[in-house]
């Protein structure tokens, strides 16, 4: 039954998903402001019915089979079996600066991303990769100050 | 003659001490980011926007032009040395090059490459400079109907075109259009697709979008499909350099290279795939010496790489006449016009001829230096890969972050950082192609505008949207990409 087949059943649910949430936002728009047949929820509605359309065809290709091939990348085997902790590890470091850069700055918040994304590449030399990531971020947090960004306090927590 | 004398006041513009030292950064940059893996043109020019804020137009465009050549140089290095094409692009060139490398003829190798790059950049650059005011007249006369059609040709081809399947190339590119439509509708005011957010009522910046994409997502999936360790760069033996025989067999494929790179460059979606692949099969069926194919002939280094160039140079043309990006780097290149308040298209040959006709003067001077640069320097840029992987990939997070919360100083942003590094992941690890999504992105307020424009001015009737026999043509080119992929297949095969 090829119904039954093993695949990756969830992309085509999140992209009728999405689909369905964009057509659900096109709906709370209202059609007071439409002129001549078109108003501003017309084209998210379109962009909502094409994703559904999409979910369904690739629900329709995963149940032929369709081979998903990833995507080539350096330093990468594409069909090496994904490394769940090193994965987490390094989505942890791409998280850490929305929680930490408000109380910590940019300093602290970039050496603590640098050090958790250098563990994810297998590296185990934890002090020596934060000290790197703070003189590296420390570096362009002055430097980029200089061209005239806004990067926030250097460690806001102390008032500095 | 009034192209020459506005180039030549480009020339006044680029070779100002200050412009020069611009075009030298980029060109040093571009070149250490094709070698470097994980970073490209178009995440170096988005994690460089938030300088736009203290350096001018000019300035910063002629320092992207040189990150834009630099990087297809840097590329044809590491394909040439370690078998590594960081690009599409320079898939072809790794073929045979690194075959050519292995067989003790690296220098041979580069410098064809190099001097194909600079060849095949130069005659770009030359039709760009006379092609590009021409195709901004005839844009003079597009009706927003004519702009809906072109920007839905720029969708249909740039969907088909990248990827695999034509599928998933469109989930992608849809995705890319939801991402657009967020925030305040331009025409009526009312907040799209904000779900309560404030933060969401500027819309989403496509900084942040590129920048997670291919930063984070490619950390995210390199980390979790590692294999460290697997460089080895091939030493450059016996410095001879191009033989008589060399630049023999090299001439013809270069501007044969030049002549197929430049043409589909300017068309959307034709990017540097296919004109490599396609100056490829032309060299292996015009040789002489059909043998060496496969084991290191020049001519498969010579041809694809000066196509690689000229099609760089050619994603310009309908950038600067039309506002109309067919590349990843070209949708942050018109982000970065959209940054100071610029738009492309015909109007800015009137109304910015400096920056203009500088950018394109400053092409001619960025592929000198980088010919300078690179030829001679080749051992030292080498040196860069180096920097142990680990160390590399998180330099990149944290310039990721950096360059997020210079823009918009918001913690929502970086928070969406995470999250759509994520959603690239999923897309690189099932192949589903990023370009679409951020031209969809880009592209979307376009698109809609002139909709709208059009429709309203047919009073809502639809066949407004085929009165013209330009937005007839763009809508049958863009029906017809569909069947792109089955001719593309034959062509892989005849490879």
């Amino acid at each position: 039954m090829s119904l039954l087949r093993k695949g990756p059943w969830w992309l085509g649910l999140a992209v009728i998903f999405m689909g369905a949430v964009c057509f659900y936002a096109s709906t709370q728009l209202s059609a007071t402001a439409q002129y001549a047949a078109i108003g501003p929820g017309m084209f998210v509605a379109v962009v909502g019915l094409g994703l559904m359309g999409l979910g369904v065809l690739l629900l329709i290709q995963i149940a032929r089979g369709e081979v998903f091939e990833p995507e080539e990348a350096e330093n990468a085997i594409p069909g090496q079996a994904m490394d769940k902790r090193a994965f987490f590890t390094a989505l942890l470091g791409a998280i850490v600066p929305a929680l930490t850069i408000e109380t910590l700055g940019l300093p602290v918040a970039a050496m603590l991303a640098f050090m958790l994304v250098a563990r994810a590449f297998g590296s185990r030399r934890v002090v020596a990769d934060l000290v790197t990531g703070f003189v590296l971020a420390t570096l362009c947090w002055f430097l980029f100050g200089f061209l005239g960004l806004q990067l926030g306090g250097f460690f806001p927590l102390a008032g500095v | 003659m009034d192209t020459l004398i506005l180039l030549l006041h480009g020339f006044e513009v680029a070779l100002t001490p200050v412009n020069l030292m611009w075009a030298f950064v980029g060109s040093v940059l571009g070149t250490a980011i094709g070698i470097l893996p994980g970073i490209g043109p178009a995440l170096t020019i988005a994690l460089l926007l938030p300088v736009t804020v203290s350096v001018g137009p000019v300035s910063a465009f002629i320092m992207f032009a040189g990150v834009l050549y630099g990087a297809m140089y840097g590329g044809s290095t590491t394909s040439i040395l370690i078998n590594t094409p960081g690009e599409a692009g320079s898939m072809m060139t790794a073929l045979e090059g690194n075959k050519m490398a292995r067989a003790g003829r690296g220098a041979a190798a580069l410098a064809t490459a190099a001097i194909g790059s600079f060849v095949a950049g130069t005659i770009a650059t030359l039709l760009l400079t006379f092609s590009a005011p021409v195709v901004a007249e005839l844009a003079f006369l597009f009706k927003p109907a004519d702009y809906f059609a072109l920007t839905v040709l720029a969708f249909t081809s740039i969907a088909v075109v990248m990827g695999a399947s034509r599928v998933r190339g469109f989930v992608s590119l849809f995705i890319g259009l939801a991402l657009g439509v967020v925030g305040i509708d331009a025409m009526t005011g009312q907040p799209r697709m904000t779900f309560g957010i404030p933060a969401l009522l500027d819309g989403v910046a496509l900084t942040v979008v590129l920048v997670s994409v291919f930063a984070v997502g490619e950390i995210l999936y390199v980390a979790s499909h590692y294999a460290p360790g697997r460089d080895d760069i091939i030493p450059i033996k016996g410095k001879a350099f191009m033989t008589r025989d060399d630049w023999r067999r090299s001439w013809k494929p270069w501007l044969r290279g030049t002549a197929l790179g430049f043409p589909i460059g300017t068309i959307p979606g034709g990017g540097s795939e296919i004109p490599t692949m396609l100056s490829y099969t032309l060299e292996k069926k015009l040789s002489r010496h059909k043998d060496e194919f496969g084991k290191g002939a020049i001519e498969g280094v010579a041809g694809p790489e000066a196509a690689n160039n000229a099609a760089a140079a050619g994603i310009l043309v309908p950038l600067l006449t039309l506002g109309l990006p067919t590349s990843a780097t070209a949708a942050i290149l018109l982000a970065a016009f959209q940054n100071y308040g610029l738009q492309p298209g015909p109007f800015l040959f009137s109304s910015n001829p400096e920056l203009v006709w500088g950018l394109i003067a400053s092409l001619y001077i960025g592929n000198f230096m980088l010919l300078v640069l690179n030829l001679p320097l080749v051992g030292i840029w080498v040196k860069l890969l180096r920097i142990p992987r680990p160390q590399l990939y998180a330099g990149i997070l944290v310039f990721a972050m950096m360059g997020i919360w210079g823009v918009s100083g918001s913690v929502f942003d970086l928070g969406l950082m995470a999250a759509l590094g994520v959603l690239s992941y999923v897309m690189r690890a099932y192949g589903f192609p990023i370009p679409p999504l951020l031209i969809g992105m880009i592209l979307v307020p376009l698109a809609e505008n002139q909709l709208r424009t059009a429709l309203a001015a047919g009073q809502g009737s639809l066949a407004v949207l085929v009165e013209t026999p330009i937005s007839i043509t763009f809508l049958l080119l863009a029906f017809l990409f569909l069947f792109l992929p089955v001719l593309l297949k034959r062509l892989r095969k005849t490879a």
